[in-house]
């Protein structure tokens, strides 16, 4: 039996056009069956966390660990609510600005940083994650500091559905680009840059462009993210955005399976949406989620995507088998 | 000259890998790069494409001065190389790796990547066919979507050279091409690198099964980072400067 390996070039394109549309189909009828708006702020939040943690993979698959993912969501969600409270600009312009911004600071960070590695790049996006988080609260009188920002303009009032149809749009058009860019030459070649620089080069891939690339890509994503949950939300804090949001992150790309695209959707959908589910048992959430955590791990190196991947190569080969055992 | 290292030298620390040393090397040649171990072939090999930096000296490279280029750059003016260890991207299949290493032509813009265009798909096939005839060329199209991983030795190095070839090189450095090789995949590998050479593509290898030596137009010989020989390989295995590097000062005369 063949394992699917993580970061794959090619291969493994598993999107089916039906599969999805049907999806979608019954996403957007939800509202016809569940009425409770508390199930939808859960649904919408789902759906922000997604594009940021979808967009964190895109960046681990160059090989780097930017632990500073959160801290971008946050960038592009101060940015957005302090243009449209202070300088009264409609969120319409102020999420794409947001996120523009957060795109640029990520280039910013990756621009110098670019040649350091692995764990290097880790210590030093770790540093730039907390330096984010101290500009926020040092320039409190525009930020609201560590009090947290109020008074945000919404995108839609407070009505849940209308978000909710807006974050489906929007989760899935970045989910079809950043799907696009994973299976194409430029996610092909972040995987064989993750792989093996030295050979990279040897090929003539410039490793510092491509490491860029890929920060600003993964920040322009995460920081619309966090745009969006500014507008929705209303009110913004920094514990959203600190270190333990992105290792939060972090958790639910490795339970989900870094290896696959789907991965990281699995992974908020088991980790984040479902304790939030269920409600009654709030106190014994962080249990829980430590138990899936471990059990993943223990048991499913590759996360959730890798164990459904290497039983479905083991069922189309069993089936192989039987076909082969039948002929002779 | 497609390459000339003048005077190139390596320090690392008080350790002197690579001294005073001047190679040309001329259009459509075969050079065979000998020496004992740590001799620091390999050293000048990494000097050539920018992994290390010369301590002093200078490479030019087509008339260009590539002493200061970085890696990717020397390998977009034209030189490709393999490596002794670790020589393929291991988690892409053996096409993948070919396909994977036609970076630098056709080259595809960011936005027709994004939006799938004609030309982007047209490049992509290309690449795709051109790669399929570069493992044809190298006898690998049988194990074409075997994971890198999963190749035995012998055929990791080929897919090196595989590799290195879609940089469409104007010249190959290959680094121990058939090293711990079974007969069979010598056999495959000497074809491949005599397929190169009727192509015209100029190649420096460095090799210590003489087997290989043999088939070189000219042979350099290497120790503790000086050249102690050169010329035709039948000149150099005479030479006594060579049996006393290779066999110790007892057997030279």
């Amino acid at each position: 039996m063949k394992l699917k390996s993580p970061f794959t070039g090619n291969r493994g394109k598993m999107i089916k056009p039906g599969a999805c549309a049907g999806l979608l189909i019954i996403l957007i009828a939800c509202p016809l069956f569940i009425k409770s708006p508390y199930l939808f702020h859960i649904f919408n939040l789902t759906l922000i966390y997604i594009i940021v943690a979808v967009s964190f993979r895109t960046i681990m698959t160059s090989g780097q660990l930017p632990l500073s993912h959160a801290g971008f969501m946050g960038v592009g969600a101060y940015a957005s609510a302090t243009a449209a409270k202070w300088l009264g600009w409609t969120p319409w312009i102020t999420i794409p600005f947001g996120a523009l911004v957060a795109m640029g600071v990520g280039v910013i960070m990756g621009y110098p940083f670019a040649r350091l590695r692995a764990v290097y790049y880790a210590m030093i996006s770790l540093f730039f994650g907390m330096l984010i988080i101290s500009s926020v609260k040092a320039f409190d009188t525009w930020t609201g500091g560590a009090a947290g920002l109020t008074g945000i303009p919404t995108l839609f009032g407070y009505s849940k559905i209308p978000y909710y149809y807006f974050f489906l749009l929007l989760t899935s058009v970045c989910l079809l680009a950043l799907y696009r860019l994973e299976f194409s030459r430029t996610g092909v070649t972040w995987k064989a840059i993750a792989q093996s620089h030295e050979v990279a080069a040897s090929v003539g891939i410039n490793e510092a462009r491509y490491r860029i690339l890929a920060s600003a890509i993964g920040c322009l994503f995460a920081g619309l993210a966090g745009a969006t949950y500014a507008h929705y939300n209303g009110v913004i804090g920094t514990t959203s955005f600190g270190l333990m949001a992105t290792i939060l992150l972090l958790i639910y790309v490795i339970v989900g399976g870094a290896g696959s695209f789907f991965g990281p959707i699995i992974g908020v959908v088991l980790l984040m949406t479902i304790p939030e589910l269920l409600r009654g048992l709030r106190e014994y959430v962080p249990y829980i989620s430590a138990a899936i955590l471990l059990i993943v791990v223990y048991i499913m190196p590759k996360g959730v995507a890798g164990l459904a991947n290497s039983l479905l190569s083991w069922f189309t080969e069993l089936r192989k088998n039987r076909r082969t055992s039948n002929a002779s | 000259m497609l390459l000339e290292l003048h005077k190139v030298t390596k320090h690392f620390m008080g350790l002197v890998a690579v001294d005073d040393f001047n190679m040309d090397v001329d259009r459509g040649e075969l050079v065979g790069l000998i020496g004992p171990n740590g001799a620091g072939k390999t050293t000048l090999f990494n000097l050539i494409t920018g992994i290390l930096r010369l301590t002093s000296g200078k490479i030019t490279f087509n008339g260009i001065d590539i002493t200061e280029k970085r890696p990717h750059e020397v390998a977009e003016l034209g030189i490709g190389r393999t490596f002794q260890l670790n020589p393929l991207f291991s988690d892409f299949t053996v096409l993948e790796n070919v396909i994977a290493s036609f970076h630098l032509r056709p080259k595809s813009s960011l936005p027709d990547v994004f939006f799938n265009t004609a030309t982007y798909r047209r490049n992509e096939a290309d690449i795709k066919e051109q790669s399929l005839q570069i493992l044809n060329l190298l006898g690998l199209d049988k194990v074409k979507n075997e994971l890198g991983k999963h190749l035995p030795h012998g055929h990791r190095l080929i897919l090196g050279i595989a590799r290195a070839l879609a940089v469409k090189p104007k010249l190959l450095l290959l680094d121990e091409p058939t090293r711990g090789m079974s007969l069979d995949e010598i056999d495959l590998a000497l074809g491949a690198i005599e397929r190169m050479c009727e192509q015209g593509v100029t190649i420096v290898l460095v090799e210590h099964n003489m087997e290989v030596i043999d088939f070189c137009d000219r042979v350099v010989v290497m120790n503790f980072g000086k050249k102690i020989a050169e010329g035709p390989v039948d000149q150099v295995r005479k030479d006594e400067e060579v049996i006393k590097a290779y066999l110790g000062s007892e057997h030279a005369a």
